[in-house]
């Protein structure tokens, strides 16, 4: 925190041909102070991570690890024997690591896969085509946005329940791999403004819908469909809920319920603070790999279709 | 929030489960093999239960026995959630505020017959243990693995600073007219971000640096570890009767004026206020030096013993009106699942958890107390060698001053009128007299 606040200014103070501006050292004041509110939390994690439990909380205004251990984090890769584990104030239980981390990268993919694909469809029929009833339809999928996923979550369960799918991948994946209505008016939105000459330009060269949709608007929108992969990647990444009710066996178990295990134990105990903050970072690992690497490009596209 | 729809999804769930289940009999014809499932909630105690099952499949190895560890929040859940997708385990750890209305709902096996054949000797257990898990309908749905006490646990460093010797910790008095030597020595371990302790002139409440109680939460229902040692200690019980009672007593001025004694405390600055207790462990503040003493449960005391750099002791809670210490008793007990397709071998493995064998190991570990008396005193010495003096919860059991865990059908109802209403008379927005109404309420459950 303070490394970041005190070097963050200087740029502005020591640059040579620019004269010393109050509102530019203000605006890079506030723009560190800013990384700082950001970043200081993962440091904390880190810190708690690297801690042993049994000293946490004596050692609390510390900022450097209080006990410093590795522990944490092979606990959470299984390595630590579950006696070891108690012995430094942790969870006794182990999580089958890769296990849970294969599961999570399958359902996310899937879902993500499906999802955006299924929801482009959907938008083209919303955007580009005209039937009867087109807008009617468009509102009633909006407004289940506002249906809170808890009111269906009982119903699709024991849907899934009487599909026989309980603990099956197939049965995890599917009230998300088709679509959703955010998906589809995201999407829409971009779709929309597409210009309607390409179109009419395929269409009088015999170019029928489907070939339409796959040669001239999917390739356009490439952008909107990596952020919104992007986007529901994460989300599916950090579901919780619906995976713990009908994945709950080893096979199909993802990782964000296989953490649950870190966060309470025994009614009124403490969490294993460290165990659960090591599983946390090493759990959003693979998520921000991904912004790493298209981070850029859904600036881009949000740009895009903001300008435009 | 995160909560309360956790609890209507399991009520919902088990209502459901009421239709969608039935076929659980039926399956004795299978021999005692395969793999059983077992799910317990306290990863402290799975090193223990590993060994069990190690031990048990030597020396049955046509039986494998897989345990799940499942965090406390998502275990009720999840398990209801089994009932109703058929996926629910074998065998489980049980919890005496549960399991009235899971044998209410059919989703427990009867194992009178097992218990009968085996010649399971039930006075072996500790008094009264082996009794909770006879149900309504007079079935046994479960033998006792362990049972727990409450006490106080005390920073040591903070009663010598405050001149505060153990001897007097051990010998409280309480009384809901003036907290009796209770409230004076919680008063004297109150000090102010000056200072000042909280029985001295110009202690500033609102800036409170070190509490002399810590507060887990307005306590809900049972008060279990947060005023039920004390409430009972003026005669007053939860409930006409217990087990399977069906009138709640929280109307009662015994109890109101017990609780508005507890939610005093808030206000005179002794003890933290209820919205900060959210989302914080309770025993995590008390090793932050935020507290000096903690009411709390004996199945906390690797926790509090685990802390490095606080030295901690156990005091039996305080002496109240009728001369008598008081503690709620509770038990947890393993439970088959109705719907298990394993009965026999289901059944074999309960009465190993339940047996010297498997008690033994348990105690060995010193983190519970076992239910077998001759494993508690084994435990205890365990405790003891670990340097942990455990009287405070043993004395309990051995004077008889404990009370039963309040065992009655509706109890997640229950529980669903009382938070509330209790988390505002702690939190100091009602008086203790408007728990008449939501026990009106909670009565009007068992018309």
């Amino acid at each position: 925190m303070t490394t970041t606040t005190s070097r963050a200014p200087k740029p502005a103070t020591t640059r040579r041909r620019r004269p010393f501006n109050t509102r530019r050292a203000g605006a890079w004041a506030l723009l560190a102070l800013a990384i700082a509110v950001s970043v200081v939390p993962f440091l904390w994690v880190l810190r708690t991570a690297l801690s042993t439990n049994g000293s946490l909380a004596s050692q609390s205004a510390s900022l450097l690890p209080a006990d410093f251990t590795l522990g944490a984090f092979m606990r959470v890769f299984g390595l630590q024997s579950p006696a070891d584990a108690v012995a430094e104030g942790g969870s006794g239980a182990a999580i089958d690591f890769w296990l849970y981390l294969r599961n999570s990268i399958i359902f996310s993919s899937i879902t993500t896969a499906g999802a955006v694909f299924f929801s482009a469809m959907a938008a083209y029929a919303f955007a580009r085509l005209r039937w009867k009833g087109r807008n009617a339809v468009f509102s009633l999928f909006l407004g289940t946005m506002l249906v809170p996923p808890i009111f269906t979550a009982l119903p699709n369960f024991l849907l899934i329940k009487n599909l026989d799918l309980l603990n099956t991948m197939l049965g995890m994946v599917l009230p998300y791999v088709f679509m959703t209505p955010f998906a589809i008016f995201f999407l829409r939105q971009f779709f929309l403004n597409m210009s309607r000459e390409v179109e009419e330009a395929a269409m009088l060269d015999g170019a029928k819908h489907l070939r339409i949709f796959f040669q001239i608007v999917l390739p356009n929108a490439a952008a909107p469909l990596a952020t919104l992969a992007l986007l529901t990647f994460i989300g599916q990444w950090n579901e919780y809920f619906w995976p713990l009710l009908v994945g709950s066996q080893d096979d199909v178990r993802v990782l964000q319920v296989g953490l649950g295990v870190f966060k309470s134990q025994s009614p009124q105990g403490a969490p294993d603070w460290s165990g659960l903050m090591a599983a946390t970072l090493v759990s959003a690992l693979p998520v921000l790999i991904l912004f790493a690497a298209f981070g850029k490009k859904i600036v881009n596209s949000i740009g895009f279709s903001g300008i435009k | 929030m995160k909560k309360s729809l956790g609890t209507a999804a399991v009520a919902a769930a088990i209502a459901l489960s009421l239709s969608a289940c039935g076929g659980g009999s039926g399956s004795s014809a299978e021999s005692a093999k395969g793999e059983l499932s077992y799910w317990l909630w306290d990863a402290n105690q799975l090193p223990a239960y590993q060994q069990c099952a190690d031990d048990f499949q030597k020396a049955n190895p046509d039986i494998k026995v897989k345990i799940t560890q499942r965090g406390w929040d998502d275990y009720w859940s999840t398990l209801t959630n089994g009932f109703v997708g058929g996926t629910a385990p074998d065998v489980f750890t049980n919890h005496l505020g549960r399991y009235g209305e899971l044998a209410a709902n059919k989703q427990l096996l009867p194992i009178d017959d097992a218990v009968k054949k085996d010649n399971v000797d039930l006075s072996a257990y500790n008094e009264g243990l082996a009794d909770l898990w006879v149900g309504q309908d007079g079935k046994r749905y479960g033998l006792p693995k362990d049972w727990d006490t409450i006490g106080l646990f005390y920073n040591k460093a903070m009663l010598s600073k405050a001149g505060v010797s153990e001897e007097e910790m051990k010998n409280l008095t309480w009384n809901p007219q003036d907290g009796g030597t209770y409230e004076k020595i919680i008063a004297h371990l109150t000090v102010d971000k000056n200072g000042k302790r909280g029985d001295e002139a110009g202690f500033d409440k609102n800036n409170v640096d070190v509490y002399g109680l810590g507060l887990n939460g307005g306590g809900d229902s049972s008060g279990q570890t947060e005023w039920s040692y004390l409430t009972n200690t003026t005669g007053w019980s939860h409930t006409d009767k217990n087990p399977w009672g069906t009138h709640y007593n929280y109307d009662d001025p015994k109890f109101q004026s017990s609780i508005d004694w507890f939610a005093g405390l808030v206000d005179k600055g002794y003890m933290p206020k209820l919205e900060t207790t959210v989302g914080a462990a309770m025993a995590d503040t008390f090793a932050a030096g935020k507290s000096a003493i903690n009411a709390h449960g004996s199945w906390m005391i690797g926790q509090y013993t685990g802390y490095k750099g606080v030295e901690v002791g156990i005091a039996p809670t305080p002496v109240g009106p009728e001369g008598k210490r008081a503690s709620m008793f509770n038990g947890l007990a393993d439970s088959i699942w109705a719907g298990t397709k394993k009965k026999d071998a289901a059944i074999k493995w309960v009465e190993y958890l339940a047996s010297a064998p498997c008690q033994d190991v348990v105690a060995s570990k010193a983190v519970v107390f076992p239910a077998l008396k001759a494993s508690s005193e084994k435990a205890a010495e365990a405790f003891k060698a670990k340097g942990v003096d455990v009287t405070a919860f043993t004395e309990h059991v051995k004077n008889g001053t404990t009370f039963l865990y309040p065992i009655t059908d509706n109890t997640a109802k229950v529980k669903g009128i009382m938070e509330p209403a209790m988390d505002a008379v702690v939190s100091g927005k009602k008086p203790a007299s408007s728990l008449t109404e939501a026990n009106n309420q909670v009565n009007d459950l068992f018309k």
